[in-house]
């Protein structure tokens, strides 16, 4: 049954990021499914996030992850049926799960009936569902996305005879918005599952729905109404349903994608995420702080949504040259990890397992102004396997524990739709769930305490944030504020113990009260307040007056 | 008549003889007391020397920078000058001690106010020795620094620092020996006064480069000749 | 102490750097900017991902020249520079006295760079208008690169600059030590974190004449510790307002400092036979046309002048047969005047050799030798005024030569006691 949902739920959610396929397979096919899934909403709940957002799980040929899809109404059959769904969502909903699910709205699969029909004649009803050309040279101002492996924008048809337009993989013919049918058609979709309970949906490849000639075909004016225009049905029939959009964007070209708060309720903020990885191997907070300085204002009910990692390689396309080869040099020494401007590695092997790295990372995505959003696996520290095509190396199978296909599947390991991470480092045996929930210390424990601690206060998720900048640069200081609480975070991006004074003169008489031991510390008086703090530290403080 | 004479100078001559007989032993003591002396105060040079240099006395002195004072006035080495003093300080003791056995009443008078006046000697001879290093050491930078600043009158100038500081010297000196005093310290006073003095223990002592400055700033120049300033030594 | 708590706490915000770029200044203002300008498009061109600071020792400027450098500093306080950096740079600014000491200026500076662990040290000058931004990689390349420990500069210079650096200095501490350091005193060098601290911990700042030429003991300590040291051409070298009290001062921090170190490396030099080139980055050295009149007349009327008036100095330090063949040349016409490289090389080793046994105030014999280098310097002059740069390199070599040849007579007038 739907979750009774309040204005602005998703301000203070902790959304946890899963495909299907890659957590529990219930059915011993070697491919994970919803009754798996459903099977380990326990998990999930003791983790503590409070919302799920599913990879796409529609049937599809999965020539991209189930990125292409072949039928919007319907659920893959090798995760399970429409049924299996249904029973997962109550599941979810019953342990206080919200769903988020995919919307790929600017493409289809080649495959898709609508694609299928589109390309069978010029005459066909569904013919300008897509968009087609006789020529490929239209549209030039608009950049080739998977640089690795295409070279053009448009495809050549030998069944239409003609070229069609694709932002992404060549078998993902992109949608034409300028087609009210096609809006109207995807309007129903999401209707389908709305009724079904769905409390969300992400958007996928959103900039690139409508396509103008003498322009980069993003981010269009014309864009933006479409999105309005389902904004307005959303909110009229399913209120408190959120629209979640993939826009990977500049900050002040992604403002646009919140409108006057009429346009989506949450957008990934694509710069911070490698501007974080950039001050924490710089050990200079300059690259975080200048990006959010950067960072518009967005209307009071919307929210940005921050991340570590996810299922595709970490972007490195909203940086600049210099900062792209610093990522490469530092992160990404062997190029077999770099694929189309980013780097395909989990979290952990990014940070060379480095437990305190890891912990401050998650720490200053709990902090920040925005909803985290956990990877799956990120919460135990799974490794990768980057001699997995494409970005199939951070879409293992989820280990669960250290004993057959690592708790993932009963069927016989050659059959899963992966390999599992085998190397003594990050294999099952050394990372899993069950061997972590036994130790209080471990780092599924760890983010379950920080998490727990995160929710405790709507600070975090729904209170502004006040910079500090004290002049030792490797410490990244700011104040939450929401309503009469206050929280202070201190974080040391250095690998050795650092001393910073902080200017805390505003807080005046106020305590200090550390929120994970919820010890006392000084009282802040005029003098500067300082702080000595070890390798990768960082504090959470509330303010008390007493 | 004739015999009162004769018996006069008999007389006078035996008692000059007798006199001579009296003092003789004295004075051959005296001589004694003088040789042994000398001996005893040359062993005892050698035998400081041989100490200064054992406990390497001469890096010390050249640590403190005496070596160089002594150097700049031409004596010998501290070690040298050391052990010399020590002689001479022996042997003029055994001396007046040899002295002292002649018995010669207002002699002995005369010896003692020597002793007393001793020390003012030896400050004396400091303030000497001192004003004399002061006065070479100053008219040097003088003339260095009028000769660097293409002064035309430098020998004059450093000439002048040096008499100047020489007389101021002296006067010191005779102040503390105590010889006409007052005559000193108003010829000095009168010189004193001139301003070249203060200019000199300024330039000398506190403000090297304000009075070099000074120097080139006071002093009439050649605008063109500041071309050649134009070519840098670095 | 060296560093005062308020620098200190600057220090810990900087926290460990990779390249420390140094700037001594005194009423700067009017230079500063081109010099900052220049250091920071060189750190933000070729050293990016650094960990680099810029430290400026003051000695009390009274026109704003510390809020000028600090003003240099890059983080992440919103403003509307258009400069883009990987990371922050830190600019930072401490007062060492209330008037200029060259060598407690170096000393902070290096105090510094220890505690925060850099790599490299560099010092700028804050005169060098004419800096330009590969300046830094020219002289930082070389310790990160090839792990060199000195980086001496060599200067693109007009036909008769530095006539002191080439006819003394230079030829001097090639033939005394066996390297030839065109530079061996220089607004510009850079040095490994490793010599700095060496440096650091030397006795040099308990001496006089160490504290004045500091500049000048590092380059021989680099020499007499078996350092790596190398010569990275720079550029053009700009120079600052000249008088002729500058020559005196100049003579004080180089040849002081160079006569001073003498004493302390005795063992080391006195078995240097000939001497080795230095390995260079870039060219060995570039002479532009000169273009400023300089007035002869005056030299010799100086170099004249000061053998006369100071014959009774002078007696006390050169030998005899030195002071008349000088009085003989004082003796000269403009027109025939010549200063032959061999009495040069005699009377300064003669000089060096009075310093040692401080025949007279040392400071003294410094401020002798000055006219007797107006002489040399006219002589070379009227030497070279035809000559293009290949003839002015000739003759620098020619009296490294006489140098070279005359340090055994140096070593037998430093023994001997007379």
């Amino acid at each position: 049954m739907p979750l009774t949902r309040e204005a602005g739920w998703y301000k203070n959610a902790i959304i946890y990021q899963v495909h299907v396929r890659t957590f529990s397979d219930s059915n011993g096919d070697g491919v994970g499914d919803f009754q798996g899934l459903a099977q380990r909403l326990d998990y999930v709940r003791e983790l503590g996030v409070n919302a799920i957002w599913l990879m796409p799980f529609f049937p599809s040929p999965l020539r991209d992850d189930g990125y292409d899809i072949s039928d919007y109404k319907s659920v893959h059959p090798s995760y399970g049926t429409l049924e299996d769904f249904k029973t997962f969502l109550s599941i979810a909903h019953d342990n206080d799960i919200r769903v988020i699910i995919e919307m790929v709205a600017n493409h289809t699969s080649d495959q898709h009936p609508w694609f299928l029909e589109s390309r069978s004649s010029r005459d066909n009803p569904k013919r300008d569902w897509y968009v087609w050309s006789d020529t490929d040279t239209r549209y030039r101002g608009a950049r080739i996305i998977f640089l690795d492996t295409e070279m053009s924008n448009w495809a050549w048809d030998p069944v239409s005879k003609s070229y069609y337009w694709h932002r992404f993989f060549s078998h993902q013919p992109d949608l034409n918005y300028d087609n009210p049918a096609v809006q109207e058609e995807i309007w129903n979709v999401m209707k389908f599952w709305l009724d079904l309970g769905v409390d969300g949906f992400r958007l996928d490849a959103v900039p690139y729905l409508i396509e103008r000639e003498g322009t980069s075909c993003e981010n269009l004016q014309e864009t933006h109404e479409v999105v309005r225009g389902l904004r307005r049905k959303v909110d009229e029939h399913y209120p408190h349903t959120i629209l979640l959009a993939e826009a990977n964007q500049w900050p002040a070209d992604l403002r646009p994608y919140f409108g006057d708060g009429d346009e989506f309720h949450m957008a990934f903020h694509f710069p911070l995420m490698p501007r974080m990885f950039m001050g924490l191997r710089l050990e200079d907070r300059k690259p975080i702080t200048e990006i959010l300085q950067q960072t518009p204002e967005i209307p009071p009910s919307c929210q940005w949504c921050l991340f570590l990692r996810n299922h595709d390689e970490l972007t490195l396309e909203m940086v600049t040259d210099m900062e792209r080869d610093y990522m490469y040099d530092f992160y990404a020494r062997d190029t077999t990890m770099r694929l189309n401007l980013g780097i395909r590695r989990r979290l952990a092997p990014l940070l060379d397992n480095d437990r305190r790295r890891i912990e401050l990372m998650n720490g200053i995505l709990m902090s920040l102004p925005g909803t985290p959003i956990i990877y799956y696996g990120d919460e135990i520290g799974m490794g990768d396997n980057i001699y997995l095509g494409d970005r199939n190396g951070v879409r293992t199978p989820m280990q669960w524990s250290g004993g057959w296909n690592g708790g993932f599947s009963n069927a016989d390991p050659e059959s899963l739709y992966s390999p599992l991470i085998l190397n003594p480092v990050y294999g099952y045996p050394a990372v899993n769930v069950l061997s972590q929930k036994r130790t209080e210390h471990s780092l599924l424990s760890w983010m379950q305490h920080t998490i727990r601690i995160r929710r405790s206060t709507p600070v975090f998720g729904s209170g502004s944030i006040q910079f500090l900048y004290p002049a030792n640069h490797r410490v990244l200081a700011y104040v939450r504020q929401w309503n009469e609480e206050t929280v202070l975070v201190v974080n040391n991006l250095s690998n050795s113990a650092q001393a910073v004074e902080l200017d805390l003169r505003p807080y005046k008489g106020n305590i200090l009260i550390e929120m994970f031991g919820r010890n006392i510390f000084p009282r802040i008086g005029d003098l500067p307040y300082l702080l000595t703090m070890g390798p990768y530290q960082f504090y959470w403080f509330r303010l008390r007056r007493i | 008549m004739r015999e009162i004479i004769i018996s006069e100078l008999t007389q006078a001559w035996q008692d000059l003889v007798r006199g001579f007989a009296h003092y003789l032993p004295r004075l051959i003591v005296m001589l004694i007391i003088a040789l042994v002396g000398w001996l005893v105060a040359y062993l005892l040079k050698v035998v400081v020397r041989g100490i200064l240099r054992l406990t390497k006395f001469s890096k010390l002195s050249e640590n403190a920078g005496a070596t160089q004072l002594l150097n700049q006035a031409a004596l010998p080495s501290s070690t040298e000058l050391l052990s010399r003093l020590v002689f001479w300080v022996a042997w003029v003791g055994f001396i007046l001690l040899g002295v002292s056995v002649l018995g010669i009443v207002g002699l002995q008078e005369y010896i003692s106010r020597f002793f007393l006046f001793l020390p003012r000697l030896f400050a004396a001879l400091i303030i000497l020795f001192f004003g004399s290093l002061a006065a070479g050491f100053f008219s040097r930078a003088a003339l260095l620094a009028a000769v660097n600043a293409n002064f035309r009158s430098s020998r004059l100038l450093s000439i002048s620092i040096r008499i100047i500081i020489s007389i101021f010297a002296l006067s010191m000196v005779f102040e503390v020996l105590g010889l006409a005093e007052q005559t000193m310290l108003i010829a000095f006073a009168i010189v004193f006064g001139a301003v070249m003095l203060g200019l000199a223990i300024a330039f000398g002592v506190g403000g090297k480069d304000l009075a070099r400055e000074f120097l080139e700033r006071k002093l009439p120049k050649d605008k063109k000749d500041e071309k050649e300033d134009e070519l840098s030594p670095l | 102490m060296i560093l005062t708590d308020d620098f200190l706490r600057q220090l810990i915000n900087v926290g460990e750097v990779d390249i420390l770029v140094g700037l001594p200044t005194h009423n700067h203002a009017d230079s500063i900017k081109p010099v900052l300008g220049g250091v920071q498009a060189g750190i933000l061109k070729c050293f990016p991902r650094e960990r680099v600071v810029i430290i400026n020792a003051d000695a009390g400027s009274q026109d704003g020249t510390p809020e000028l450098v600090t003003g240099a500093s890059i983080d992440d306080v919103w403003t509307a520079s258009k400069v883009y950096a990987l990371r922050t740079l830190h600019a930072i600014s401490t007062q060492y006295a209330r008037t200029p000491e060259p060598g407690t200026a170096l000393r902070t500076i290096l105090a510094a760079g220890d505690l925060l662990r850099a790599k490299a040290c560099v010092l700028v000058s804050p005169d060098s208008t004419t800096i330009e931004p590969d300046w830094l990689q020219h002289l930082v390349a070389p310790i990160y690169r090839d792990g060199f420990d000195l980086v001496s500069p060599i200067y693109r210079r007009q036909k008769f600059e530095g006539v002191l650096m080439r006819n003394l200095l230079y030829p001097m501490t090639r033939a005394i030590y066996g390297y030839g350091i065109r530079e061996p005193y220089a607004p510009e060098f850079a040095i490994s974190g490793r010599l700095a601290t060496d440096f650091l911990g030397k006795e040099v700042w308990n001496d006089e004449w160490g504290r004045i030429g500091a500049e000048f003991y590092l380059t021989i300590t680099a020499i007499t510790g078996k350092y790596r040291i190398c010569q990275s051409f720079l550029g053009t070298k700009t120079q600052p307002g000249q008088s002729a009290s500058d020559v005196v001062a100049a003579m004080r921090r180089t040849v002081g400092a160079l006569f001073s170190s003498l004493d302390i490396h005795f063992p080391v030099w006195s078995t240097v036979v000939g001497s080795q080139p230095v390995p260079t980055f870039g060219a060995q050295s570039e002479v532009m046309p000169e273009s400023t009149h300089i007035n002869r007349k005056r030299l010799r009327e100086m170099f004249a002048t000061g053998v006369s008036q100071l014959d009774p100095v002078f007696r006390s330090i050169l030998s005899a047969s030195t002071l008349s063949e000088l009085q003989r040349i004082a003796t000269l016409e403009l027109g025939e005047f010549s200063y032959p490289a061999e009495v040069w090389a005699r009377t300064v080793f003669e000089f060096a050799s009075s310093f040692h046994k401080s025949v007279i105030s040392r400071d003294h014999i410094v401020q002798a030798l000055v006219p007797l280098y107006r002489g040399r310097t006219l002589s070379f002059l009227l030497e070279n005024r035809d000559g293009g740069g290949d003839d002015i390199e000739k003759s620098v070599e020619s009296v490294c030569g006489e140098f070279e040849a005359l340090k055994p007579y140096l070593l037998e007038i430093w023994a001997d006691q007379k």
